[in-house]
């Protein structure tokens, strides 16, 4: 009786206040998020993530290497959500941003959205070989298919690498099959996971040095990126 | 022996009438607007930060890119429809003089509730491999890949909800009509 009594005037009040936490702990976890992980980070960190250490271990560049920022992009070929950054966003970051040589943009390999993601990343880390990551890239993003649909099995690389002008297949399929870059590949999810980021496409904008770096997660519009870009530029 | 017909109490026109009549009664007090409303609002924002088109850091900005229009649309009918259903369910608890069922209650609003969340959760897919592996994988890329028919599914969950507790507050005007025609 006590129960129903309780149940019936009390809903409204448990309701509103169900209703406002939920949103509370929707936009305080975003932020805590941004913050904690940027706290996480060590000084050993920072200077790996220089942009002279980050092309001296191989990672793919698009733009200017004397850049006064970077962005480093962790992403997997699977995920629409990095599809929808390559394809909305990016274009505008390379126009305002890269072109003018502001801003690099560095690739690092956060397969985790279904198992044939290995399989694409190891496949477009041996493009960047012969310097065709960024047309490998361009053409897996606009063939993407629904995620473990075959669309990046083995074979399917194998003819995606074909459509590629000017590759030496044979250094391919030797460094594809090998998985030559099978622990470079892991070392990009290493360094994702100890800056917190589990999901892609996620970022990190810094100074060229290393330093001052912005982590932000999610497919975020050009408008986002160019406030904290906007800001770095200002500072520096 | 002759099987006697059975013909049924209302007509299809006059159930209709029933279910606008029950949506009448319920959004005839403002505190069930203002329910519909705060549910719908707070269902639209988790959603949207689930869909990665509403954004708060760095800057505050919502933004709909061409492949989201699907499915933005879906959540918009899925927040509208689950507010209309929550509202209604709080009114029959408070209302109703049956037995409060809270099993009905979290089959009915809070089911509904999940469901249509879950449909918007492809982005949460790092926290279902994180947890369960391999498995989490299949879940989560079951979940990205199915995204839209999930809405689609939820819609329909919230539609049969929707008619069931139409069907609750209405059954109990007709009941006691007929006692007091009596």
């Amino acid at each position: 009786m006590l129960i129903r009594l309780w149940f019936r005037k009390d809903l409204a009040k448990l309701f509103i206040i169900s209703i406002a936490l939920l949103t509370l702990i929707s936009i305080v976890n975003s932020h805590y998020y941004i913050i904690n992980t940027s706290a996480q980070k060590s000084n050993e960190q920072i200077n790996n993530l220089s942009l002279h250490n980050l092309i001296k271990n191989g990672s793919p560049i698009l733009g200017n290497m004397s850049a006064p920022i970077t962005i480093i992009d962790f992403s997997d070929f699977q995920c629409y959500l990095c599809n929808r950054y390559v394809k909305n966003t990016e274009p505008l970051i390379n126009q305002t941003y890269v072109q003018t040589g502001k801003v690099a943009l560095i690739f690092k390999h956060l397969p985790n959205r279904g198992f044939d993601s290995m399989g694409a990343a190891l496949a477009a880390q041996c493009m960047n070989d012969q310097e065709k990551f960024w047309q490998f890239h361009k053409l897996l993003y606009s063939n993407q298919k629904p995620i473990d649909s075959g669309w990046v099995s083995k074979e399917n690389l194998k003819k995606f690498a074909l459509q590629i002008p000017g590759l030496d297949i044979q250094q391919f399929d030797s460094c594809f099959d090998s998985e030559k870059y099978k622990s470079f590949v892991q070392k990009d999810i290493g360094l994702a996971l100890s800056s917190g980021f589990k999901e892609t496409p996620s970022f990190i904008i810094e100074n060229s040095d290393g330093s001052n770096p912005e982590f932000l997660a999610g497919a975020l519009p050009f408008p986002s990126f160019q406030a904290v870009i906007e800001k770095k530029i200002s500072g520096s | 022996m002759r099987e006697e017909k059975k013909t049924p109490i209302l007509s299809s026109s006059s159930k209709r009438r029933l279910f606008i009549l029950s949506f009448k009664i319920v959004f005839s007090t403002w505190t069930y607007i203002i329910f519909a409303g705060a549910t719908t609002v707070t269902f639209w924002i988790v959603a949207n930060i689930f869909d990665q088109l509403l954004f708060f850091y760095p800057i505050v900005i919502f933004y709909l890119p061409d492949d989201a229009l699907v499915g933005f649309v879906l959540v918009n009918i899925t927040a509208i429809i689950l507010g209309i259903v929550v509202s209604m369910n709080i009114y029959v608890f408070r209302h109703s003089k049956m037995k409060i069922n809270i099993a009905s209650f979290f089959s009915g609003s809070s089911l509904s509730v999940i469901s249509s969340t879950c449909a918007s959760c492809s982005s949460l897919g790092f926290f279902l491999i994180s947890t369960l592996g391999a498995a989490g994988i299949t879940a989560s890329s079951f979940v990205s890949n199915y995204q839209n028919p999930l809405r689609l599914l939820s819609i329909a969950l919230l539609i049969w909800t929707y008619y069931s507790i139409s069907n609750r507050i209405t059954k109990s005007c007709i009941m006691n009509s007929s006692n007091s025609s009596k």
